[in-house]
Order: structure tokens, then C-alpha cells, then sequence
């Protein structure tokens, strides 16, 4: 394999008018491997996407994705990355077969033979108007038309927001099965983080137009403790925070209950160390991220309790 | 890229062939009509030889199209409308988020943008042409008689092409701004009639200065024999005309004597000699533009409308190239 990162970011930053949507944002992220970007609505994780795929510029800092830049080679960039849209659109008024057509047209390694089998399995007929599908099939159908392209790296921002439970899985399942059959690079956001497990096997966690937790999905949940045990004071936490770092803490009558990060120190006896789910450790650090926005004490009860 | 400009573009193209269809439908055969009681009156041999009767039968065959002629008025909706209809596209393009599809293919945003604009563009002129073709045909027996710079200016030459063109990049520069067709095609009509009225109600006399002039004598226009300067006024765009009586060294006359010379005179011949008397004059004046001054102020109004059309392109491809994402 190559050592190329698929995508590599530094310092990059995109600011609209005097507001900051992503600031100093440095992230690699490996050839091969499927990651989800996670964070809030707002979090700059659409902002970020559309930097990778060129379609917009940075204010700031450096991106390349397979080694180039997407703003200054596009001819290069565009045939080898596949791109979902928020909300996955489609020309509405457009067949199917007419979708296609756009794609074979529009791109030099276009595999016809690949779309048309993802559309059959997924049983829609091609003399179908794409604005008579449900969302979900119109999602399956853009994901055709990205993964038709050929591409090394394929992008898909929010791709099953706007999906009931069963076309997410659907849509999931779907995914999977075409990085399964290798070669393929995914980078890909959500708002929700259940499920992306499943698919996964790395993660960025972006907030506030910064990342704030980056790594293999497997790591993550190696160090990431949490610790239970006997109720201790802000300097029993501000103690524990210089082996760790606490991540988020709460507090009841007699008990303490901090989500760590551990920094190779030790895990003093007086805690019961528990094993931490990926959902519980992407909110920890969402709300850390909130506390930090607004007055640090009182929200630290209010988001604890 | 050409094909699904094409596709995404169809409807509107078909759209506005259908309004071409309708505005020929309309002119065709009232155009005939017109045409062949042109040849019917000799309407043709009057102007190349005039003779006493003409002035008369100019006269009646341009009132007869009076009502018909300014119903074509409305024929100064469809440069906008073509216009409008044809940048809608674009801008629903942007609307739905379908450019973030378009852009993410193999072809770059420079290549897209060129080949939308292009077949925009030509769209454009073309069915501007064929309406100008239509019109100035149509046209053609009336502006003989009348001339064109009157009634016929807004229709014919350059001028159609460049305001479909301004149509189009108006509604095009709000569209690439507010990404809302309904709104973009609102503000861009706005914008595209302010700017035809305040131009061809305050600004387009003004090209050139117009010229004054004033009739004495044999010369005023309105005899029984055309006189020159009922000649040159026909086909001039007239700004003012009228007559009026002036005294001696220019001195304005008494009004009474001019009043009591009027009523009491039982021809025209008389009244003058009756103002002979009294040492006053009758004269007529006009402002207008000749008739040869057409091409120049075609010229100059296109000139207008097309800077402005490209600095409403340009600006469009700054926005989409640097500002939407």
C-alpha cells in the first residue's frame, strides 16, 4: 500500500466573514481505512468535507487528499474521490437511466457495469423518475453513482441523517459491502454515532470548528477508562486530571463517576475501572466541548447530574 | 456536459420555443394582412412619388394599425421572459444543492461553468434573433410609412439581443446570491424593467443631442403637398413638436390679435394674411432625432446593455468559482 495518507489536513482553517466554521484542523487519515467524523450540527464537519472534496477554499493551512491539492488540481482530485452531499442530491426531474447517463458523461473511469448491478440488487428500475424514490433509495442511488466512479477515496457527509432506521441500515449494509471489496478509502460524517461502530474503524471527533479526538475506533476504546468510586472534591478531581484526562465527570451524594483518558499512569486502586462504549465517549467529549463554550462550574453539575 | 446542460435546460428551452411559437402565431398572419394592404393602397408608390392625396392615405393606413401596433407593447415583455426563463436553470441548480453533484464529478467547476454559460448565452441570442427577425417583418410596411425609430426601436436591430442577454445576467447574478429561483426571476424582473423604462424614458434622447428646429412659411409641416419637413419628421423620432405664432424680432405676439385673426378668418389663407398685417408669423418647431441617427443609438443602447450584461456574468462567475460551496 501506499503511504500516502488518503486525506491530510494542516492547520487548515475555513472562516466565512469573521466567523470561524473550521479552525486549525490537522488530521491524517490512513489509506484504507473507513472513518466516521463525528460532532454536533455546526461542528465544521461539512465545512472540513467540502475543503477535502474542493468545493470550497481554505481560509487557512494546507489540505491534500491522495497527495494533491483539491483546489489547485481538480482534474486530478475529482476522478479518484467519490462525493455524497448532504441530503444526497439528485437531479429531480431526471430517469434513473438519464442519472446514469450524467455519470458515464461526466467521468473517465465510470463503471457501468458496477451501477447497474447495485441498482438491480437494490431492485429500482431505471425507467424510474428519480423525485418518485424514497429517500432512502435516492440515497442508495447517489452512493451508486459515487462508488460508479471508481473512486480511491469516497466522502459522504450526513449520509444517513435523513433516514429512518431501517434505509440507515439498509444504507449501511450497503457501504460495507463495497468496502469489502477493498481498494477503497471512506471518510464519512454523522450527527449519530450508533451504528457507525458497525462500519467503522476509526473516528474523528470535530466540535466547535476543531478536532478534539482522532484515532483507530479500537484504540479509543482501549484508553478511554471510566472510573468509578467514593465521592471526591474538585481537587480530588484536579488530582486525578494531572494522571489523566478527565474527560467529563459527575457527581452523586457519594459517588464519583469520571470518563478518563489515560496517559499511561496507573489507575489508583481506590477506582473501579470500567470498560466504556464508543457512544458514551463521543458524547463525553461533545459535552466537554459545550461546558467549555459556556461559565465551566455550573455547567459542569448541570451536564453531570 | 453538453447533453446534461441540454437535460437540465429542456424544459425551459421548450418553454420558451412554445412562447416564439405563440408571439409567430400572433404576427404572422396579421403581418400578411398588413403587408398586403400596403401593396393594395400603394402604399409603396405614394412614398417613392408623393402626390396630393398621399398625405391622407399615409395617414389612414398608419392610424388603421394603431390598436394592433401598440398591442405588440407587451412583445416588450418577452426579452425579459426569455431571459429569466433561461437562466432559471442555473439558478435552481443552486437551489437544490444539485451543483455540489455536478461539481463533484470528474470535470472541473471552470468546465462546467464555461459550458452552462455558453449554451446560456447562445440560447439567448438566438431566440432573440428570431424574435427580432420576426418583428422587424412584421414590422417592415409600418416602418416604411412611420420609420422605425419611433415605434420600431425597441424591436428590431441589436437591441432585443443585448436586453435578453441583461435579462438573463440580472437574474443570474441575484440567483448566484440568494440561491432562490422564485426570488432571483422576481428581483431580476424588477431590476430588468427599472432599468428598460428609466433608460428609454430619460436617457436614450440624450445619446446625441436632439435637434431644434423650426418651420416658417411654405416649409411648415401639415400641408396638402408633403413638404420636407413632413418627410423627415415621419420617420424621425420626434421628442416635441408644435406651432406658434412670433412677433416681430422674436418678441412674443399680443394674444388678443392672434385670438380675434383666428376666429374671425374664415380659412387658413385668410388668418395669415389677417396676421400679415399685424406683423406676426406662424411657426412650427420640432425636437426630434432623424431617422439616420437609427443605427448609432442601437448601437450605443446595445453598448449598455451588453457591459452591464458582462459585468453581471462576471460577477456571477466570481460568486459560483469563490463563493459557493
Amino acid at each position: 500500500m501506499t503511504v500516502i495518507p488518503a486525506v491530510q489536513t494542516h492547520a487548515l482553517g475555513k472562516r466565512y466573514g469573521s466567523r470561524w466554521a473550521l479552525r486549525d484542523c490537522s488530521l491524517a487519515i490512513a489509506s484504507g481505512s473507513v472513518t466516521a467524523l463525528v460532532g454536533p450540527n455546526g461542528a465544521g464537519k461539512t465545512t472540513l468535507l467540502h475543503l477535502l472534496i474542493g468545493l470550497s477554499e481554505p481560509s487557512a493551512g494546507e489540505v491534500r487528499v491522495l497527495g494533491w491539492s483539491p483546489r489547485e488540481q481538480p482534474q486530478v482530485v475529482l476522478p479518484r474521490v467519490g462525493f455524497v452531499a448532504q441530503e444526497h442530491p439528485l437531479y429531480r426531474g431526471f430517469s434513473l437511466a438519464e442519472m446514469l447517463k450524467v455519470g458515464r458523461k461526466l467521468n473517465p473511469h465510470w463503471d457501468e457495469g458496477l451501477a447497474h448491478d447495485r441498482l438491480a440488487r437494490l431492485d429500482i428500475p431505471l425507467g424510474q423518475k428519480v423525485h418518485r424514490l424514497s429517500s432512502g433509495q435516492q440515497a442508495q442511488v447517489a452512493l451508486t453513482l459515487a462508488l460508479a466512479k471508481r473512486p480511491e477515496l469516497l466522502v459522504l457527509d450526513e449520509p444517513v441523517a435523513a433516514l429512518d432506521p431501517l434505509a440507515r441500515r439498509e444504507f449501511l449494509q450497503s457501504l460495507m459491502e463495497a468496502v469489502a471489496e477493498g481498494g477503497l478509502t471512506v471518510l464519512l460524517s454523522s450527527h449519530i454515532v450508533s451504528e457507525l461502530e458497525r462500519v467503522c474503524d476509526h473516528l474523528v471527533i470535530l466540535a466547535a470548528g476543531g478536532v478534539r479526538l482522532a484515532g483507530s475506533i479500537e484504540q479509543i476504546l482501549a484508553s478511554h477508562r471510566l472510573l468509578v468510586g467514593p465521592r471526591v472534591d474538585p481537587d480530588g478531581v484536579a488530582r486525578e486530571h494531572q494522571k489523566h484526562a478527565v474527560i467529563q465527570e459527575s457527581h452523586t451524594e457519594r459517588q464519583t463517576t469520571l470518563l478518563v483518558r489515560l496517559n499511561g499512569a496507573g489507575v489508583d486502586v481506590r477506582w473501579r475501572s470500567d470498560d466504556v462504549g464508543l457512544e458514551e465517549v463521543v458524547l463525553a467529549y461533545l459535552g466537554q466541548q459545550s461546558m467549555r463554550r459556556t461559565e465551566p462550574e455550573r455547567d459542569l453539575t448541570e451536564v453531570a447530574s | 456536459m453538453i447533453w446534461l446542460t441540454w437535460r437540465q435546460q429542456r424544459t425551459e428551452t421548450l418553454i420558451a420555443i412554445l412562447v416564439l411559437a405563440l408571439v409567430t402565431a400572433v404576427l404572422v398572419p396579421t403581418g400578411l394582412h398588413i403587408a398586403s394592404v400596403y401593396d393594395h393602397d400603394g402604399i409603396g408608390g405614394c412614398l417613392a412619388h408623393p402626390t396630393g392625396t398621399c398625405t391622407e392615405r399615409l395617414d389612414a393606413f398608419a392610424g388603421r394599425w394603431d390598436s394592433l401596433s401598440s398591442l405588440t407593447g407587451w412583445f416588450n415583455l418577452l426579452p425579459g421572459l426569455i431571459g429569466a426563463l433561461l437562466a432559471a436553470p442555473l439558478v435552481l441548480e443552486l437551489e437544490r444543492g444539485t451543483f455540489r453533484l455536478a461539481w463533484t464529478q470528474s470535470i472541473t467547476r471552470r468546465r462546467w461553468l464555461t459550458t452552462r454559460l455558453a449554451l446560456l448565452v447562445g440560447a439567448a441570442v438566438a431566440f432573440a434573433l428570431l424574435l427580432t427577425l420576426l418583428m422587424s417583418w412584421w414590422r417592415h410596411p409600418l416602418d416604411a410609412v412611420d420609420g422605425r425609430f419611433q415605434n420600431g426601436f425597441d424591436f428590431e436591430g441589436l437591441v432585443p439581443t443585448a436586453y435578453t442577454l441583461f435579462a438573463a445576467a440580472v437574474v443570474l447574478a441575484f440567483g448566484v446570491v440568494l440561491r432562490r429561483t422564485a426570488a432571483a426571476i422576481g428581483l431580476g424582473f424588477v431590476a430588468f424593467f427599472a432599468l428598460r423604462i428609466g433608460i428609454e424614458g430619460w436617457v436614450r434622447q440624450h445619446y446625441v443631442a436632439p435637434i431644434h428646429k423650426t418651420w416658417t412659411g411654405g416649409e411648415l409641416p401639415g400641408r396638402i403637398l408633403i413638404s420636407p419637413a413632413d418627410a423627415l419628421l415621419r420617420t424621425a423620432w420626434v421628442l416635441n413638436r408644435g406651432t406658434g405664432f412670433s412677433a416681430m424680432q422674436g418678441h412674443r405676439p399680443d394674444p388678443s390679435i392672434v385670438e380675434s385673426c383666428i376666429k374671425n378668418a374664415s380659412t387658413r389663407g385668410f388668418e395669415r394674411t389677417c396676421l400679415a398685417q399685424h406683423h406676426i408669423t406662424e411657426y412650427a418647431y420640432a425636437v426630434y432625432q432623424p431617422a439616420s441617427r437609427f443605427w448609432l443609438f442601437q448601437v450605443i443602447e446595445t453598448g449598455i446593455f451588453v457591459v452591464l450584461s458582462l459585468a453581471l456574468l462576471g460577477f456571477a462567475i466570481y460568486w459560483i468559482r469563490r463563493r459557493v460551496s
